[in-house]
């Protein structure tokens, strides 16, 4: 298993969790970066938070489960958040979806074979003026055909530790 | 002081109380769920829909969330208004299964009143209904998260009110669960109340799960006789068994809430060894023979020793009415040899308090209203844990808090810890009393004077001293403390923790009277040959047990009268069995001197579980009532002295007798009871004999746990789960110059023999201290709490 | 139409200015300038601007900036939304993505002007480069002297933080944001009291929108009068940002006066409805604003005219349907977004919005049955205000308009027992 947070990350929080008045504001933070180091958040993960903001795992869970973008069941090495709002929608966002379950050969919500990809859809991405759109990682696609579709799994793919 | 109109009716709610207290106070029924008075509104629900016709709001609005406002006025039966009520029934029901036939919240669910009274009869709505796993949450709480509204008023109740971490609630949207981060026994132990707090069926009552329906409990309100603090407590019973106790509300003392021991150490009223027969010697005889025998012996010891061969011992766990009754039995018998509690020291303590505490004394609700608090010797949550919870209201609304005690104490609120050796806490308040704190190293210093200095500044500050850990001279020391800290614009409280239930109401009557060493020396020595014990068990709640046992082993006459199987129920000559506080009615004085009324839930009896031979429900009835059932102790004490009463009529002989009990009589177990009058008294505290001191001995002290320490709760086996091991507590740097680390073996011997048991560490307490649990029951004889011996350790070689 | 450019000055496609092109271009001029004033009268010009928040409730910034405490002593924070969740809005990644200064410099000076000396930007979890953009900027404006320690001179001081989030549109709104911010649940916080009396950690907090906020610097250097000038209707003021979706031949995000005619929008900027097809509706101002129809296309886009027709400015995020649209997936599409970004604090928004996702999607499956239309309005009247915070009630906007305008296409499907647009 991946290391959840570096020695330099530990440090970091840790140091900067003993300086700050309010070291819960880092929960976000710091689950984000094991999440960063290791595709998901798990228990481990979540009491590791915890250790180093001083609140119960519960505590940290309690805002791990409330957002959507934060993993807390294993994921693939790139996951995929196809956006399924108003605008995407309105050009083709579930053409996009589909052909993406087509080409990954899985449903939303599952992961390949191969482990690399999971599809998930996703709320609106800021990408309407480019839609249809979908995010891999951090990096936003838009304007989404099935030929440019290829083109990026194919990258991602190709890129995915 | 606003004055609204609700409903064409016209009120006026002091400042700050928002519209839905307004109406409560017209007896005008809003439903609502999320809101609760010790929580507060956080507007969740929004089911207290009421539309606003003049005043600052308008429109329809929740009134929880509406401050009551001069010339408001409002409708609760507005069209538009009732119409949102009735909607956010059929949204609650959309998930919510239909399982209210099988349902264990079926009868007291709050759901399904408003479901009925709201008017949603028709479901519309088609779609699959979300479901979820539950989770194992210990042996208390069972829960069931499909019943799920999502008012929030668990999570508020354990995590804000009680300060638990370890459960909450998780996800977003639609798919909110309430739970732990996994599986396990919640941690708080005041997880209870989240039973009490959950509208519908999500949290019930382990203990009481599938046991009767709500409507067929007997119920009334009663008090928790599990420590000196009387909180309200809700007891239920079917079938001549006691099967759950829920809170019950008193403003002034825990408000709502209850701790776990208080709901879940109720099992003594029903335990299986439970003595319900009268007894002479191993003969079970009826109440006419063995109340005979008993006079007879008694007159007999009397005619041939004379009346001071008879000792009575009380107790702080039975009723003020029934310790009363053991008084007038002292005279009726004309012996002034009389105690009411075996512990000497904590007989001081409660005598000190008793006499001395005044205007001073502060309830719980006081203390939820403090700015600032000193705790010297207190560990609330294993002395009086509602006290706990009181100290972390005050701290929520932002009063300070500080705690001088040589234990690691955890409290659920955040507080200044200074760890001072126990023999210092007297030296502490005087020092507090004189303002300077010359004999204290400088470290202990700048943390002395900065909590001097808040207690000088705050304006509703609070000593709160626990008893076992003072003594009567530090209880002396911190009351003493609180009044020369007062102003005449503002004064300085004080609140103790005691013993039992009625400490205080035992020491009110205990007068100058002596204590019980006095009575065992005179059984020692021949001169006192018989002895009444009163819901007491001087066989192991004495501090010096081998001084104990070899006297009381020399008594020609042992008559005990309790409800629960304790050892001098056992060795006693005449067995004479009471009611359980459930079964009869009575009062307790609590810590702060405040009579509280309790009323009488059943009849006791043995319960059909044991005479149906475990069916449930049995196949065979038996009357199974013995012919002789358990009389009220003040009863059987008013037969020994051929009286024939009423409570009512004992309550205002008391009254007459004691000036300070007035309006005994007319106390009703549904108010918050009543203060008693000031002692105004006097209180010799009896020269203490010092602990010996040796070089390089520890400080040996004998503290309480929750779930050990306590006599009625010891006999609650669901309670066995939580039972703390024995083991000792140490300082790891102490337990590092030995050489020990945390559960190795620690061999420990003092004059009162020794002890070998594992060991825990602690960095945040005293040096030189070793710490003990007294734990009831424990194959080790663990010396009762408040107790401090000198200690040789060392760390047991390893064979 | 030709416009001034203030935010999108800067704006070259596929670049980002950093602080060179920044300072070329003015940059810093009205930081500079505000340092002459006091924070009281940097507040003066604000307020006297009349420019409305740019986050989608168009309160009034001078005024919002007049109940906070500046000038009391004590912990004072200020706060940048920028989680932009809304579906049919992407203005501020626009703005974020050309140009971070803008938004750095604006931030400084309301940061000066309200004396709360640490900033925290609020950043969404899908503006990675966004945030990365900001961060940089942020240490240029630090090494430039704009930010950090006694501000050229001035004797204030200011720290920005960049904090990213994980997701959840109700991050955006601004009571639960503050909580987000603070590491709990983003759930809303009830007013009073507001953000401005207890807000952040507790202390007086103001949050404004990025776009609010980098609009800053410009009312300091043009002037209040110059920047109410720049509307295109008497009663606006200044510039705004709009954002094209939906069914136009360019989708793209334009810099234009406040109260440019809506057609102006579809028509000019947007080369009007893509494949040749005819206008059928939009959504003015992003996904929880009510939907307006050919009928309404020209209408101003400014705050009151849009009222008058029924709809609201919102973001100003304008979504373009044609005449296939299916109205009725178009508002059950919305109202899923809504009901799972809903936080679950309160009944009418977690329960109440998934039972009007059941009604819709059975009518768009074809089962539906007359009753339902009462039944969805019954639903409508009882989620409209009853909520504990505004995300519902943005949810209500698209039904409430579903209805209004074309409730013949509800009726169609109800009739037909099928889309009518889905054979
Ligand atoms: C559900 C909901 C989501 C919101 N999302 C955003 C948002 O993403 N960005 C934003 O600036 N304002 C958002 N707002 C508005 C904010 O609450 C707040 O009014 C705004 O940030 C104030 O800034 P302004 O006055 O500069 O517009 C949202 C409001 C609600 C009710
Ligand atoms: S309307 Fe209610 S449930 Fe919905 S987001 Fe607001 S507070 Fe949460
Ligand atoms: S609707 Fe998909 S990016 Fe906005």
């Amino acid at each position: 298993m991946d290391q959840l947070l570096t020695e330099d990350q530990l440090d970091h929080f840790r140091t900067l969790a003993a300086e700050i008045p309010h070291p819960r504001e880092l929960v976000v933070d710091v689950l984000r970066a094991i999440q960063n180091n290791h595709g998901w958040v798990p228990d481990e993960g979540v009491e590791l938070a915890g250790t180093i903001l001083g609140l119960s795992p519960l505590q940290v869970e309690e805002v791990a489960t409330f957002f959507d973008k934060i993993y807390r069941r294993p994921v693939g090495r790139r996951v995929i958040h196809v956006c399924d709002s108003i605008c995407c929608w309105s050009r083709g966002g579930e053409e996009v979806a589909r052909l993406l379950q087509e080409k990954l050969g899985i449903g939303l919500g599952e992961t390949t074979e191969d482990g690399i990809f999971t599809l998930l859809p996703t709320c609106c991405l800021g990408a309407c003026g480019e839609a249809p759109a979908m995010m891999i990682g951090l990096t936003t696609y838009g304007h989404l055909t099935s030929d440019r579709i290829d083109l990026v799994l194919e990258r991602e793919r190709r890129e995915a530790p | 002081m606003p004055t609204l109109t609700i409903d064409n009716k016209t009120v006026t709610v002091p400042e700050g109380a928002n519209v839905l207290e307004a109406a409560k106070r017209l007896d005008i029924v809003i439903p609502h769920f999320c809101y609760h008075e010790a929580l507060g509104s956080v507007g969740a629900c929004r089911l207290c829909a009421m539309k606003f016709l003049e005043g600052p709001a308008k429109g329809i609005q929740m009134a929880c969330m509406v401050e009551a406002k001069d010339g408001m006025v409002v409708s609760t039966q507005d069209e538009g208004a009732v119409d949102l009520r009735k909607h956010v029934i059929e949204w609650l029901m959309m998930n919510h299964p239909h399982d209210c036939p099988v349902c264990d919240e079926g009868g007291e669910c709050q759901l399904q009143d408003m479901t009925v009274a709201g008017g949603h009869g028709i479901r519309r709505y088609g779609g699959l209904k979300r479901t979820y796993n539950n989770q194992f949450l210990g042996p208390f709480v069972y829960h069931e998260m499909n019943r799920c509204i999502q008012c929030y008023r668990c999570v508020r109740t354990y995590q804000d009110y009680c300060g638990g971490t370890d459960f909450g609630v998780l996800g977003c949207n639609q798919r909110i669960y309430f739970g732990r981060f996994r599986d396990g026994p919640l941690e708080s132990v005041f997880s209870g109340n989240i039973v009490d707090a959950c509208p519908t069926g999500v949290f019930t009552d382990k203990t009481f799960r599938f046991h009767s329906r709500y409507w067929d409990l007997e119920e009334a309100s009663s008090v928790c006789p599990h420590c000196s603090l009387g909180c309200a407590t809700i007891p239920g019973a079917r079938y001549r068994e006691l099967q759950r106790v829920r809170g019950g509300v008193n403003k002034e003392t825990n408000g709502f809430f209850i701790c776990d021991r208080g709901r879940f150490g109720y099992g003594y009223a029903n335990h299986p060894d439970r003595p319900r027969i009268p007894r002479i010697g191993d003969r079970e005889v009826s109440w006419d023979d063995s109340l005979e025998e008993a006079r007879g012996r008694l007159a007999d010891i009397a005619h041939r020793h004379g009346p001071a061969a008879i000792a009575l011992l009380g107790s702080p766990r039975a009723s003020l009415e029934a310790n009363y009754r053991l008084l007038t039995l002292a005279h009726h018998l004309e012996t002034d040899r009389i105690a009411f509690e075996a512990h000497p020291e904590r007989d001081r303590t409660a005598r000190v308090v008793a006499a001395l505490s005044d205007k001073n004394s502060r309830s719980l609700e006081e203390i939820r209203n403090s700015d600032f608090l000193l705790l010297v010797g207190a560990d609330p949550l294993n002395e009086a844990p509602m006290m706990a919870l009181a100290v972390r209201q005050a701290v929520r609304r932002g009063a300070g808090a500080a705690l001088i005690d040589p234990r690691p104490v955890g409290l659920p609120f955040h507080a200044v810890h200074l760890p001072l050796a126990a023999g210092r806490l007297s030296e502490f308040l005087q020092a507090v009393c004189a303002g300077t704190f010359e004999n204290f190293s400088r470290q202990e210093r700048t943390i002395l004077e900065g909590i001097a200095e808040r207690l000088r500044r705050a304006q509703r500050p609070i000593l709160i001293g626990g008893g076992d850990l003072l003594g009567a001279a530090g209880v002396r020391d911190l009351l003493r403390t609180s009044e020369k800290l007062s102003k005449e614009d503002r004064p300085c409280g004080a609140a103790l923790i005691l013993g039992g239930p009625n400490s205080y109401g035992a020491a009110l009557l205990s007068g100058e009277t002596s204590d019980f060493n006095g009575i065992l020396d005179g059984i020692s020595e021949g001169r006192i040959r018989a002895l009444v014990c009163l819901e007491s068990d001087p066989f192991t709640d004495h501090p010096d047990l081998s001084r104990s046992r070899s006297a009381l082993a020399k008594l020609d006459l042992l008559i005990a009268l309790d409800c629960v199987p304790t050892t001098t129920a056992e060795k006693a000559n005449i067995f004479l069995p009471v009611k359980a506080p459930a079964e009869s009615a009575g009062v307790y004085v609590n810590n702060e001197g405040r009579m509280l009324a309790f009323a009488s839930v059943f009849d006791p009896g043995t319960p059909i579980r044991v005479t149906g031979g475990g069916d449930h429900p049995p196949r065979v009835f038996e009357p199974g009532t013995p012919r002789n059932p358990p009389m009220s102790a003040w009863s059987v004490l008013g037969a020994l002295q051929n009286r024939r009463e009423s409570l009512n009529s004992l309550r205002r002989e008391m009254e007459g007798e004691h000036a300070r009990l007035a309006g005994l009589a007319s106390l009703d177990p549904e108010t918050d009871g009543r203060r008693v009058l000031p002692g105004g008294g006097r209180f010799e505290i009896p020269e203490i004999p010092a602990i010996p001191t040796e070089e390089k001995a520890f400080d040996l002290i004998s503290i309480q746990s929750l779930f050990g320490s306590e006599t009625l709760s010891a006999f609650s086996p669901v309670l066995d789960p939580v039972r703390p091991v024995p083991r000792f507590l140490m300082h790891s740097a102490d337990a590092a110059e030995i050489g020990l680390a945390a559960g190795e073996t620690l061999r420990v011997t003092t004059d009162r023999g020794g002890f070998e048991l594992p060991v825990a560490l602690s960095e945040v307490m005293a040096r030189g201290c070793l710490f003990i649990a007294h734990l009831k029951g424990s194959p080790v004889d663990l010396p009762f709490p408040g107790v401090r011996f000198a200690a040789r350790v060392d760390r047991r070689k390893e064979s | 139409m030709k416009s001034d450019q203030l935010l999108f000055k800067n704006r070259r496609p596929g670049e980002t200015t950093f602080l060179k092109g920044y300072l070329e271009t003015g940059g810093y001029e009205g930081l500079k300038k505000a340092f002459t004033m006091d924070p009281a009268q940097v507040r003066e010009i604000v307020k006297a601007s009349r420019l409305r928040g740019r986050g989608g409730a168009g309160f009034p910034t001078g005024m919002k900036w007049s109940f906070f405490p500046a000038d009391k002593p004590g912990e004072k924070y200020l706060v940048c939304n920028a989680d932009e969740m809304e579906p049919g809005t992407y203005k501020d990644r626009e703005l974020l993505l050309a140009d971070p200064h803008q938004l750095v410099e604006g931030m400084i000076i309301s940061a000066y002007a309200l004396q709360a000396p640490t900033g925290y930007i609020f950043i969404r979890y899908a503006y990675e480069r966004c945030a990365r953009n900001l961060e940089r900027a942020i240490i240029e404006a630090r090494e430039a002297g704009f930010l950090g320690k006694n501000i050229r001179g001035s004797g204030f001081s200011c720290e920005l933080f960049v904090h990213r989030s994980a997701g959840r549109y109700i991050c955006g709104e601004e009571t639960a944001l503050l909580n987000a911010l603070e590491g709990r649940r983003a759930n809303p916080r009830s007013k009073p009291p507001f953000p401005a009396v207890r807000g952040l950690f507790d202390k007086p907090t103001t949050v404004n929108n990025v776009e609010t906020l980098a609009s800053i610097q410009h009312i300091i250097t043009g002037g209040a009068a110059w920047f109410k000038d720049l509307a295109a209707t008497v009663e606006g003021a200044g510039t705004k940002l709009y954002g094209l979706s939906g069914h136009l031949e360019k989708t793209e995000c334009h810099e234009l006066p406040i109260g440019v005619p809506l057609r102006t929008l579809v028509e000019e900027f947007g080369g009007g409805v893509w494949k040749g097809r005819r206008f059928k509706a939009c959504l003015p101002g992003g996904a929880s604003t009510p939907y307006l129809t050919a009928e309404h296309l020209d209408v101003s886009m400014d705050f009151e005219p849009l009222e008058k027709v029924g709809s609201r400015l919102g973001t100003a995020g304008v979504t373009v349907f044609d005449d296939t649209t299916c109205m009725v997936e178009a508002t059950l599409n919305l109202n899923r977004f809504f009901a799972r970004e809903s936080c679950g604090w309160c009944t009418p928004c977690r329960d109440g919005l998934p039972f009007v996702n059941w009604i819709l999607e059975k009518i768009e499956r074809g089962d539906g049955v007359m009753e339902d239309i009462d039944m969805l309005r019954d639903q409508l009247r009882n989620i409209t205000g009853t909520t504990f915070c505004a995300l519902a009630q943005g949810a209500v906007g698209p039904i409430e308009s579903l209805l209004r305008l074309f409730e013949e296409e509800v009726v169609d499907h109800i009739k037909r027992g099928r889309c009518p647009f889905n054979p």
